[in-house]
Formats: structure tokens, C-alpha cells, sequence
């Protein structure tokens, strides 16, 4: 019985403030308040606030029938409390359907287990505990910031107690395979749940592209585009941005009808279902070892990392931040560590990407900053400012002790 | 298609950024098959012009000596001329861009009394042309610039009764009577290019008889180049020309064959940061003072070169003794050649911090030296650069922190050129030029018809 499973990424990062040297300082806070509420805000009429009420009514309306899953980054559930508490109760609310299973990952939504399993075996913990507060759910599935994923980082999750990890279907990982099973790590008993990017992207991206040939795209030829694979697939995952639905897709392209139509649309044929991540490990055996010998994630055509290291700029940044990391966890001082760690968000990275900057796309579109070496200089800035308060800090200690 | 161009100066007599956009404009024409007559007040004999047929400067010069102030022997130059696609004749006058008529009047006395070495721009091409000012050639100058701007005009438009040609293409404001005079006496469309108005060079405080001249040529032009977009909203706003007679052609870079590079002492802590332009308001000197004062407070082995000569000079060498940071600034005057590369590759990071600047083509240059560059949002260059960082000229806070951002993260400058190289690889002069061409044939009409004063039967 093929199943449909939906992931929706929901994520906030905390944008820096201008950190830099001869401007007036907007308190010791290193992050802009007014973008980081303007922007929640703003994402929430168009994205988070109505699409939770469509899939609210959609589990009601098919009596349980419709499942869906999420990811909520840490930084993100932080600032919905902190700028729109509405928001996170709407996500409580679906929290209490039952139908709506949240997904474990970094807190930071960040690239810790590329580089410091430690701190990122401490952000998992983190976010599993700020999920558990809030939604009254233990997370059982992990995904990865981005989708970022590889053998190793397998082995990690895996040791981290979670049956079962989101990736990306990307092709030369499944070569001859589809992404439409669920895999086992070669080594581990984790599972494997591949995205199918094709059906995923053709929501994410390419709905209200009018120049593609499928455009239109309507609830029943997405149904048969799924109904297609039937007897020859154990789960379609759609894994996707949750601003798919409001944000990237304006509300006027249709994509809340979309929403609205397609339960429908997946089950008029009998046998197919929705289920949630850990339905679906429960439910069926994997089809097969499946290695991801190499770093991959959803992002670009190359389905790699280097949208977020793949520049000069970005690996120094990420070098230097995390040197910094031994000193502050030496400390033991909460409030430095949480800038720190604020800063390992992806996003940061991300903003400092030159690789697509020449087509000025969609790396330009997520940037608060004017480009990428904007982004660079102001990062870096708030790396010393953070040490400058380490130091003044112990300063003062050596003071206290003298 | 053939062009009477209209300019005032040419490689490596120049004293701006007109002179080499002129040389790319006209190689990439040429590369597009226009033969281009390239009319200049002076020509040296040292141009850079293989592809044009260069008129020997000794020849015209006695020419010119013998017609007197009046004419040009344009049967000699004819008779000069091989069949290749474009010329450069010259026309004696002391035309030279950027000119105030004071400054033109004061450099005028000083030829006369033989002071040779004056440190300005303008002179130090004098300067390469002895006989030129042992010649007492002052005689056949005209009383003050706006004189010679119409004398240039008259001579021009006497030529142009003489060759053939399709289009007049005039550049700047100094040659737009002459290029108005020429289509006068021919009825042939008239095409102005703005590379720089006199509210870029001046701000506020305009010299009214070029304004005038900039406002009569830009609206009585059958069209207007703007060199940015940038440019073209000046032109609008100040000259109320309608946008849709204005094309925006962004200058393209031209590479060197072999760039000179300069063995870099591995002086690690000692960094440079350039500024190198004329030091006049336009360019926006002062902002590079102040912001080196800010860098300065924290990054004490920072040296700034001021390179550049200009009525602001002497008031930048005063503001950084005020500033007590004159130690760490060095004004080397006006260079260029041998000294210009040398700058260009050991500087660390170069900054045009112009108030008004069209286009703007020396951060192209400095990028071509391995220079990361800081450039204001004020001009055109901005417009096409994108692996640039930029201000407002007037951020003086933010210039100091780009400049300090450079100067301490080595991999900024790294990435910035690797991108950047890239992307200036990709600005030709032959696009520009193919964009010219079809402002040429929009004023001729399709394929250069007969322009419309043909023959009325």
C-alpha cells in the first residue's frame, strides 16, 4: 500500500544587525530585531498562519486520514514565541490531531555535524527537548539541516538513538534505484527516506512556472503522475520548504486550492494512503543498503554542500567560527555561547555564496545583505565582537582574582 | 556606416577616462566594420591607434601652423589616409576635457611664461610636446574656453562639408557645438554621448555656460548615449531630455596585452589603499581622508596614496595635517605609464569614493591589477560590477569598514577578484559598439538609408 509522506521544512534564521566597527551599537544584542519580527511576521499572513488552517481543516475533513510532517528548527520555534505566539499555536494545534509528526534536528539549523559532533549531538538533544516541551511528541526521525547527509553523518544520527533520517534522492547516490522505497544505511539499521525531488520540485518550484510544459499544474494530473508508480513503490516523499505555500508560491498562482484539492485527488485510488515519516519505517522493510558515499543535500543542481562552503569566504568563516568554539564551551559562559551558536545557523553560510551570484537568482532572493561579501564582512564583524567579549569577560574575572 | 566622431582626446594623452573610452569604442566600431573619422583638438604622434590610420602629428602641426588658427588642410589628410576604417585627424586647439575656463586661463599664462612643470594633469601632456610650447603656438589660442569650444565647432564643421560620412557622434559637452554645427552644414543625425555632466563634475555648483551647452546638445541630439543608467536619469532630470531618446551603452574594458607585474615585498603588516583619480570635487576626495582617518584607529600600518592631481589637491594635503594623519599619506601627483601599473598592483585594495561619476572605468582597471576595488553607488561602473563592494560615497563609516574589512581578511580580496575577473572578462567594447550601431542606424534609418535632407524629388 504505496504512501504519500510530506515533510515540510519551517525554519527562521536570526539575521545579524550592521556589526561594525564606528556604528552605533543597537544594544549587546547581535541580531536585528526589527527584520527578524518583520520578517516572521510577514511570513506568517502569507505562509505559516494560513496554510496551518488548510491543513488543520484538511485532517478534519478526512478524519485522519491526511498526514503530514514537519521540521521546526530551534531559532525558529525561539522567535515565533518571541515575536508571534500565534503562530506556534497553530503548530500546537496540529500537533494535537495526531496526524502531524515533528521531526528531530539541530536546533541552530545548522552544519554542526559536518565538522563538531559533539556540539552536534548538544544541539539534537536541545531541539528534542524544546519539542518535546511544546508539542508532547519524542522524535523518532532526524533530518538534517538541508537535507545535508552522508555515510558518516548516518553513523552519528544513528548512534543519536533515531531510526530513521530524511536525504536527498539524489541521482548518482541511487543510481539504477528510485527514491520511491525505503533504504538502510550499509552499516547501521537506520532508515533511509530519499526525497523524490521531480515530484517534489514540480510543487516547490515549478507550480506557477508558466513556461513549463505541465503548466497548469492541477490537483489530478499530480495524482496520476503519483498513482503512475503504483506497484512499483513502497513512498512518495515530498519533501519541501513550508513557504512553498503562500511565500515562494504567491497565494494567487492557486497553490492553497492545489493544497486543498490533492488529499482528494491521492485517494481516490484505493489503495494509496498518507502517512507520516515513522508510519512509514514501521510499515515496511527496506528495499535495500543504500550508501551516500558523498556529502549531499537538496539545494542547486549539484545537490551538494557548496552553497553554504563551497567559497574561499565561506570556508573561512566556518573555520574561524568553529576555533572559536573551543574557547567559548572552555567558559562555560551561556550567554556567549548562545551568540556562537546563533551564528553556526546555515544561513549565514548561505548568504555568502558567490556561486550563482552572477545570475543574481535565487541565493540573492533569501539575502538580507547586498551580497555575499557583505555578508562576509558583517559575519566575520560579529565573530569579533563575540570575542571581544570573551576577553573582556575575562579581563574582568582576572580582575576579580588580582 | 561611417562616423564623424567628435572627441577631445586620445591614449596616452589623456586626463581622464574619455580618451581610453574612445579608443574602445572605436576599436570595437572598427571591429564592427563602421569607418570612423575620429576628430581630436591635438594629436601627439604617440597614439595607440593601429587600428586606425594615424595622421602624422609633424605634418598636421605644420599644417595647422601654416593655415594659422583657421583651417585644417584636409586635402592633406586625405591625401594621408590609407584605406583603413578609421582616422584621427587633427584640429589645432587647446581643447582638453574636464576644463574650467579658470583653470584654462591660468594654465594658458603659465605656458607663456615657460613654467613647463606644473603639476596638473593637463600639463604634463604639454609637457611631452616641447616644441609645442616654445612654438608661441599661445598666439593662435582664443581668449577663453567657450572661444575655442565654438572655434572647434567652426573647424569641424568645415571638415565636415568636406568628407562623407553617415553620422555625427559627438562626445561630451565640449564637442557638442561642433557636432550641432556639423549637422547643420551636412543635415547628416546627430548622436551625442554623455560620459560626464557638468552636475557630476561640479554638484551644485554648475558652470552655466556648460550646462547650457550640455542641455542645447542633449535635447537638439537626434539621440543621446548615456553611458549608465545611472547617467541617463542625470540627463533627465537635469536636462528634462525624454528617456526614450536616450540608449544606455555601458563602456566595455579593454585587457592589456601584458599587464606589468610588480614583485610585492612580502610586507605583511603594511597595507595600501589607493585613491586614483583627479582630486576635484567630482571624485570625492575628502571622503577618502576621512574614512582613512576612521581606518586608521584601528589598523595603524595602513598607507594611503593619493594619486592624482586637481584643485582639491592642496586641500587634501591640509585636511590630512589637520587630521594629524599626514604620515600615513602619500601624494605622488598625477601618474601614469610605469608608475600607474606600479600603483595599481601594489595597492591592496583601490577606492572611488566619486560623488557623480557616469561610468567610471578605473576600478575596472584596478580589478585587471589584481586589486579589489570599493566603489561608489554613484556611478555607472557600479551598475555592471557586481563582485565589487559598494557605498555611498557619503558613508564615510562604511567606506572605513569595507576598506578595514579588506585590508584584515585576506580571502575577501581572493574571491572578489576570482568572481570579478570573470565578470569583467564578459564587458567588451564590441558590445558596446554593436549597441552604438544601432542607435546609428534608429537616427539613419534601417541600414543607413539616405539621411533626410536627400534630394526632395
Amino acid at each position: 500500500m504505496p504512501s504519500v509522506c510530506f515533510y515540510f521544512q519551517v525554519h527562521q534564521p536570526y539575521r545579524l544587525r550592521n556589526v561594525a566597527p564606528f556604528s552605533e551599537a543597537e544594544g549587546s544584542d547581535l541580531f536585528c530585531d526589527t527584520a527578524n519580527s518583520g520578517i516572521l511576521w510577514k511570513v506568517a499572513r502569507k505562509c505559516y498562519l494560513p496554510t496551518n488552517n488548510k491543513i488543520l481543516e484538511l485532517i478534519k475533513r478526512f478524519d485522519g486520514r491526511f498526514k503530514v510532517s514537519y521540521s521546526l528548527s530551534g531559532v525558529a520555534i525561539e522567535q515565533m514565541k518571541q515575536f508571534a505566539p500565534d503562530v506556534l499555536d497553530s503548530f500546537v494545534k496540529l500537533a494535537d490531531t495526531g496526524c502531524v509528526e515533528f521531526l528531530a534536528e539541530t536546533y541552530y539549523h545548522s552544519l554542526a555535524a559536518l565538522r563538531d559532533r559533539d556540539e552536534f549531538a548538544d544541539q539534537v538533544k536541545a531541539h528534542g527537548e524544546l519539542i518535546s516541551e511544546y508539542f508532547g511528541q519524542s522524535p523518532r526521525v532526524f533530518r538534517n539541516t538541508e537535507l545535508i547527509y552522508n555515510d558518516q553523518i548516518g553513523e552519528l544520527v544513528d548512534d543519536l538513538g533515531f531510526r530513521a533520517i530524511m536525504a536527498e534522492g539524489a541521482d548518482d547516490i541511487l543510481g539504477e534505484r528510485t527514491p520511491n522505497f525505503v533504504y538502510k544505511h550499509p552499516h547501521r539499521e537506520l532508515r533511509i527516506l530519499p526525497k523524490n525531488y521531480k515530484l517534489s520540485d514540480d510543487i516547490a518550484f515549478r507550480f506557477s512556472n508558466q513556461g513549463w510544459e505541465e503548466h497548469p499544474l492541477t490537483t489530478g494530473k499530480f495524482a496520476r503522475w503519483l498513482h503512475a508508480h503504483s506497484g512499483n513503490a513502497q513512498v512518495i516523499n515530498l519533501f519541501m520548504d513550508y513557504e512553498t505555500f503562500g511565500e515562494h508560491q504567491w497565494e494567487a498562482t492557486g497553490i492553497f486550492s492545489f493544497l486543498d484539492a490533492l488529499p482528494h485527488d491521492v485517494l481516490t485510488a484505493p489503495d494509496w494512503q498518507f502517512q507520516m515519516p515513522s508510519e512509514v519505517v514501521r510499515d515496511v522493510q527496506p528495499a535495500g543498503e543504500l550508501s551516500y558515499w558523498r556529502t549531499t543535500s537538496w539545494a542547486d543542481q549539484e545537490r551538494d554542500i557548496t552553497a553554504w562552503l563551497g567559497n574561499r569566504m565561506q570556508r573561512e568563516a566556518f573555520d574561524a567560527l568553529h576555533e572559536l568554539g573551543g574557547h567559548l564551551r572552555r567558559r562555560n559562559n551561556p550567554a556567549a555561547l548562545s551568540l556562537w551558536r546563533k551564528l553556526q545557523t546555515s544561513d549565514h553560510f548561505y548568504y555568502m555564496c558567490t556561486k550563482w551570484f552572477a545570475d543574481g537568482d535565487v541565493h540573492a532572493y533569501f539575502s538580507p545583505y547586498e551580497g555575499p561579501y557583505d555578508a562576509f564582512i558583517n559575519f566575520m564583524n560579529a565573530l569579533d565582537e563575540i570575542r571581544q567579549q570573551i576577553l573582556s569577560t575575562s579581563a574582568r574575572l582576572q580582575g576579580v582574582h588580582s | 556606416m561611417k562616423v564623424l566622431m567628435l572627441g577631445w582626446e586620445y591614449p596616452p594623452h589623456i586626463s581622464g577616462g574619455l580618451g581610453t573610452a574612445c579608443e574602445g569604442l572605436t576599436r570595437g566600431l572598427a571591429a564592427e566594420g563602421v569607418e570612423v573619422t575620429f576628430v581630436v583638438p591635438r594629436a601627439f604622434g604617440d597614439e595607440d591607434a593601429g587600428h586606425m590610420r594615424l595622421v602624422s602629428p609633424q605634418n598636421l602641426k605644420q599644417a595647422v601652423a601654416q593655415a594659422g588658427a583657421r583651417v585644417v588642410r584636409r586635402t592633406e589628410v586625405e591625401e594621408e589616409t590609407t584605406p583603413e576604417l578609421a582616422q584621427i585627424v587633427e584640429i589645432n586647439s587647446i581643447l582638453r576635457p574636464y576644463q574650467t575656463p579658470e583653470t584654462y586661463l591660468r594654465e594658458r599664462i603659465e605656458v607663456r611664461n615657460g613654467k613647463r612643470y606644473r603639476v596638473t594633469e593637463h600639463l604634463q601632456s604639454v609637457e611631452d610636446l616641447p616644441e609645442h610650447t616654445e612654438s608661441g603656438g599661445g598666439d593662435h589660442y582664443g581668449h577663453d574656453l567657450f572661444s575655442e569650444v565654438h572655434r572647434f565647432a567652426d573647424l569641424v564643421g568645415k571638415l565636415a562639408e568636406r568628407i562623407d560620412f553617415d553620422v555625427i557622434h559627438a562626445h561630451d559637452w565640449m564637442t557638442y557645438p561642433a557636432g550641432l554645427e556639423a549637422r547643420r552644414r551636412t543635415g547628416k543625425p546627430l548622436v551625442v554621448q554623455v560620459h560626464s555632466l557638468e552636475f557630476d563634475r561640479s554638484g551644485e555648483h554648475v558652470n552655466e555656460g556648460i550646462h547650457r551647452i550640455e542641455r542645447a546638445g542633449t535635447r537638439s541630439a537626434d539621440r543621446v548615449i548615456a553611458v549608465s543608467h545611472y547617467t541617463k536619469s542625470v540627463i533627465e532630470r537635469q536636462h528634462g531630455v525624454e528617456p526614450e531618446k536616450i540608449d544606455v551603452v555601458h563602456n566595455g574594458v579593454t585587457r592589456a596585452e601584458a599587464v606589468t607585474r610588480y614583485h610585492v615585498e612580502p610586507d605583511d603588516d603594511e597595507k595600501m589603499v589607493l585613491f586614483l583619480g583627479r582630486v576635484t570635487y567630482q571624485k570625492g576626495p575628502e571622503f577618502f581622508v576621512r574614512a582613512a582617518e576612521k581606518v586608521l584607529s584601528r589598523y595603524k600600518k595602513a598607507r594611503f596614496v593619493m594619486a592624482g592631481s586637481g584643485d582639491m589637491l592642496e586641500p587634501m594635503k591640509k585636511l590630512t595635517r589637520d587630521l594629524g594623519i599626514e604620515k600615513h599619506f602619500d601624494f605622488p601627483g598625477f601618474v601614469r605609464g610605469e608608475a600607474l601599473e606600479k600603483y595599481f598592483t601594489l595597492a591592496d585594495v583601490y577606492v572611488m569614493p566619486s560623488r557623480s561619476e557616469p561610468f567610471g572605468i578605473t576600478p575596472l582597471e584596478a580589478m585587471a591589477y589584481d586589486t579589489p576595488v570599493i566603489v561608489s553607488r554613484q556611478s555607472g561602473v557600479s551598475e555592471v560590477l557586481r563582485h565589487a563592494l559598494k557605498v555611498d560615497y557619503w558613508d564615510v563609516d562604511r567606506i572605513a569598514r569595507l576598506i578595514l574589512a579588506v585590508l584584515n581578511h585576506r580571502v575577501l580580496s581572493d574571491e572578489m577578484l576570482e568572481m570579478g575577473t570573470r565578470e569583467v572578462l564578459q564587458l567588451h567594447w564590441n558590445a558596446a559598439a554593436k549597441k552604438a550601431v544601432s542607435t546609428y542606424l534608429r537616427v539613419t534609418g534601417s541600414g543607413g538609408a539616405e539621411p533626410v535632407n536627400g534630394s526632395f524629388f
